[in-house]
């Protein structure tokens, strides 16, 4: 038994078979709750997880980081005992002991979300131009600039029930960040920023978003259907 | 400046095509204007054809010079909804695919985990392990 049966790790996966395993292990050592949806991997990614002590769940087609996280919230819901619900990386670039400051900040019961920041700190692991960009994003979205975020878009979270219960990502691409943000701002629940280390390597760089795929994003939000909610 | 009814026309076509973007398009009641309008569309392709020198008198009338530049701005509105009405009726197809794979990825993992690690309980439960 570990204090930390309670968390389920949601790990979104798309063709992550080189590194997975290993951030998956790395993780369960802190984290026995682990859920990773392989998002419609073409390499052997659900190979390497099924390797591992993590739940597998797959998608049968490629629909997105989005709708994975949506999907993983959706079985870890469904695990009796799960009270704490928290995003991760699949590329290793988050750290679990950030996660363990995140939870402890949940378990004193003052908020229900806690959102990692890469800025409450200045660390210098940013590269500059990634960073004149997100922060940005983060001032002149209005949700963000509600909620008093420094950093708008970072996919380490650690949500309580009641969040995740409510929580609905509808967008399945990358915009699904941004929509998380307006979700929050617009809802009562209350949400907290915590400092979390990113670990930028060759690796995650390669993976992580292109700058240029902000265009898709905001393009995404400003076509979302607002009646819904 | 001169006032021309296709100004008229073409500004409150584009306004209601920025209207669509933001409500529901996938009534039954809007499903029924969109075949209205198509029926209608071909009535009136059907006289154009047969006389076109009053679509010309019609142009003349909207301040638009030609009968064919009044075809022209109209096939430009005609295709603004198409584009919209696919792209609309694709992000509900999406949705549909989206839920629906989802179902199937959780109903498919619950049992591959439950096989995985030969439990009746989430993993978190200790697995028996004195017969180890």
């Amino acid at each position: 038994m570990s204090q930390y049966d309670d968390v389920w790790l949601v790990i979104p996966a798309y063709n992550e078979g080189q590194v997975i395993a290993d951030v998956v292990e790395g993780a369960r050592k802190t984290f026995p709750n682990i859920v990773v949806v392989d998002d419609g991997s073409g390499d052997d990614s659900a190979k390497h997880i099924m390797s591992t002590g993590a739940h597998l769940v797959r998608h049968p087609v490629n629909l997105g980081q989005g709708a994975a996280l949506q999907t993983g919230l959706a079985y870890a819901l469904a695990q009796p005992d799960a009270k704490y619900f928290a995003t991760f990386d699949a590329d290793g670039q988050h750290q679990t002991a950030d996660v363990e400051k995140m939870v402890a900040l949940l378990r004193e019961g003052e908020t229900d979300v806690v959102l990692g920041s890469r800025f409450i700190e200045q660390n210098g692991q940013v590269p500059w131009i990634k960073r004149v960009v997100l922060r940005t994003a983060a001032t002149v979205s209005p949700t963000a600039r509600k909620l008093k975020l420094t950093d708008a878009h970072n996919g380490l979270r650690v949500l309580n029930r009641e969040a995740a219960g409510r929580l609905r990502i509808t967008m399945n691409g990358m915009a699904h960040a941004s929509e998380i943000v307006s979700f929050l701002a617009g809802s009562d629940l209350r949400v907290a920023e915590l400092p979390v280390d990113i670990l930028y390597t060759d690796y995650s760089r390669a993976k992580g978003q292109s700058l240029i795929n902000g265009v898709n994003i905001i393009f995404d939000i400003s076509l979302r259907e607002r009646s819904r909610r | 400046m001169k006032f021309f009814w296709i100004q008229l026309v073409l500004i409150l076509g584009s306004v209601t095509l920025a209207f669509m973007f933001i409500r529901r398009w996938d009534r039954a009641n809007t499903r029924a204007w969109k075949r209205i309008a198509f029926s209608v569309f071909v009535v009136v392709n059907i006289y154009a054809v047969l006389r076109p020198t009053d679509v010309t008198w019609l142009a003349h009338q909207m301040g638009v010079g030609r009968g064919t530049d009044l075809v022209l701005y109209g096939m430009v509105l005609a295709m603004g909804f198409l584009t919209l009405n696919t792209f609309l009726r694709f992000r509900s197809l999406e949705k549909k695919l989206t839920d629906l794979a989802r179902t199937v990825a959780i109903n498919e993992g619950a049992r591959l985990n439950e096989e995985r690690f030969d439990l009746d309980l989430p993993v978190s439960a200790p697995v028996d392990r004195s017969k180890a």
